[in-house]
């Protein structure tokens, strides 16, 4: 909510899911992948879940990307894509674990090494 | 010697006259003498009647008719009465104290407005350090819900939030009714965020039902943003404190031929007539504002409303009952104080509902197209144009809608065909079935001999890569 440039926003954060921040889902975390599953959405469904559908609607996103292009804090997305996907319209997937990587102080020691090598 | 007994005689009769002439005086004198003193007693008594009268009625003027005529000021059905005696009315004396009635109204009057004004400038000193301090606790706790979202934290950071945003609209109108300015500058926001903005400061905005009706983009210019947000509350909480708790308010925004309209329908009881008069009296903010007016405790909305529609030039009408049963409330704003807002450059907040204008729109077009509907209303019908056309912005050159897609959403441009997305059992299954063949052919050809099972190998490579576009898609999916 804090994208939008001069000013607060008008419309708070639990109106996007009336008042309420506890996810249907509580295993969806910021790095879990939604994808919408291209049903067609209900008539009756809230705003803010529409908006989040729509959002989906280019591709997959994470919660916490969703949640910036929404500009609601996370714990608002998760509860809206809780309730898309216990109607069958959106579904998530387990963040994907970050690749490997080198422990910088490994790295450290071979630098030194080289540099050693070359000052010898 | 006969002169002395004349003399005598004379003197004596002389005498005598004299003396009967005098006693006939005396006698004269006393008589008219009592006459006098039973006219001054009579006098007397009349005079003692008057002053008993006329301390009879300053009494009742001290006891019954300037209270009564100092109560009238406030409470204007109060009837003052006459003078005690009904004779003293066309006298002198009735004149008289009918002035005292008239400067003692006049001098209260004036004592009214100087202490009223007294009051309110206080209470705005008070109420603007309150909103102040209420906004920075509102940037406070939106901080914190950015930061955290352990789900028991959050609801406890939305519930404060709904809180403070009620806090900060009471202490807001109160700023209003006592002559302040609203308190806060917005930027130039679209009309459906100020009425759901407004929506979201109440107890019961879960009752609230907005139907969006408005094409895209329509706005408000920046000074009119909070003001349409603040009456849009007020009046949402009249609805809702006056209809049942399980009937909806329903909200309206539509175009009408010279601005944009709210309309706000509650179910519920209605007003009399009287109320009626009196409200519409209040929200029109064409008398001045008395904070002892507002009554005990002070209903500060309507007059809140008065101050903001004479001083923003909107206009608010509570005269037709609702089709409902309930009461109407409409808020018209000007065209002079709409502009239009690019949705795709600065969509609604995500909670604002859609224009039915862009579903209706996005229900014929979008049949077998490719491209995704986006979110915000990008699109127009004609009609939306035709209606919108005058108070709007300059359009695209060639007055067509023009359909662009949001940065974010840069997909190949290529149609590639776009799978349905796949369930994770249904890619595990798919991926457990390539593994299973796998193993099973390399099993198959391990057991007829080296050559063919370097084909196999071969085989189930070409057979990966056949597979790559799926699994380059999860990735891609993944992003």
């Amino acid at each position: 909510m804090t994208g939008r440039p001069g000013g607060r926003p008008l419309v708070p954060a639990y109106l996007s899911t009336g008042g309420v921040a506890r996810p249907s889902r509580p295993q969806l975390e910021r790095l879990s992948v939604l994808t919408g599953t291209g049903e067609p959405a209900p008539g009756d469904l809230p705003a803010a879940q529409l908006a989040l559908l729509e959002e989906l609607d280019g591709g997959s996103l994470t919660v916490v990307e969703a949640a910036a292009l929404l500009r609601l804090p996370v714990s608002a997305v998760r509860v809206l894509a809780g309730g898309l996907i216990d109607r069958n319209l959106v579904l998530a997937r387990a963040p994907i674990p970050p690749a490997e990587r080198f422990d910088p102080d490994l790295l450290e020691r071979v630098a030194d090494g080289l540099r050693a090598l070359k000052h010898n | 010697m006969i002169e002395l007994p004349d003399l005598v005689v004379g003197g004596l009769a002389a005498g005598t006259l004299s003396a009967l002439a005098l006693g006939g005086g005396l006698l004269r004198s006393r008589r008219q003498q009592a006459l006098q003193q039973a006219e001054i007693a009579a006098l007397r008594r009349q005079l003692d009647g008057t002053l008993q009268a006329f301390i009879a009625e300053v009494g009742y003027l001290a006891a019954q008719r300037v209270p009564a005529a100092a109560r009238q000021l406030a409470h204007p059905h109060v009837a003052v009465p006459g003078p005690r005696h009904p004779h003293f009315a066309d006298t002198p004396l009735g004149g008289a104290l009918d002035d005292v009635l008239t400067a003692l109204r006049l001098e209260l009057t004036g004592q009214r407005t100087r202490i009223d004004a007294a009051a309110q400038a206080g209470m705005r000193g008070a109420t603007r350090e309150i909103q102040a301090a209420l906004y920075r606790l509102q940037d406070a706790l939106r901080g914190l819900q950015q930061q955290y979202d352990d789900p028991e934290l959050a609801q406890t950071l939305f519930e404060l939030d709904h809180e403070n945003e009620q806090s900060l609209r009471r202490a807001q109108i109160a700023a209003v009714v006592c002559g302040a300015w609203v308190g806060l500058a917005r930027e130039e926001s679209h009309l459906v965020d100020a009425v759901t903005g407004g929506q979201a400061r109440l107890a019961g905005y879960h009752r609230v039902r907005v139907h969006n009706h408005l094409a895209a983009g329509t706005a408000l210019v920046s000074h009119a943003v909070e003001p349409v947000a603040i009456i849009v509350a007020e009046l949402l909480d009249n609805a809702l404190r006056h209809s049942a708790p399980d009937t909806d308010v329903t909200v309206n925004l539509e175009h009408v031929h010279h601005g944009v309209c709210v309309t706000i329908d509650d179910a519920g009881l209605g007003m009399t007539q009287d109320e009626r008069a009196r409200a519409q009296r209040l929200v029109a903010g064409s008398e001045p504002i008395l904070l002892t007016d507002l009554g005990d405790p002070p209903r500060m909305g309507l007059a809140a409303i008065g101050q903001l529609t004479r001083q923003f030039d909107l206009s608010v009408d509570l005269s037709s009952p609702s089709p409902y049963g309930g009461v109407r409330a409409v808020l018209l704003v000007d065209s002079h104080l709409l502009s239009r807002i690019d949705p795709e450059e600065r969509p609604p907040a995500a909670s604002a509902p859609r224009s039915t204008r862009r579903e209706q729109e996005a229900g014929t077009g979008e049949a077998g197209t490719s491209a995704p509907a986006h979110a915000y209303g990008i699109e127009q019908d004609d009609d939306a144009d035709g209606v919108v056309s005058e108070h709007d912005g300059p359009r695209d050159a060639g007055g067509l809608p023009q359909r662009r897609r949001r940065s974010r959403a840069t997909a190949p441009d290529t149609p590639v065909p776009r799978r349905p997305a796949r369930r994770p059992e249904e890619a595990a299954a798919a991926l457990g079935a390539l593994q299973s063949g796998t193993a099973a052919a390399r099993s198959g050809t391990g057991a007829t001999g080296g050559e063919a099972q370097a084909r196999g190998g071969r085989g189930n490579r070409r057979r990966h890569g056949d597979d790559r576009p799926m699994t380059d898609y999860e990735g891609g999916a993944a992003r």
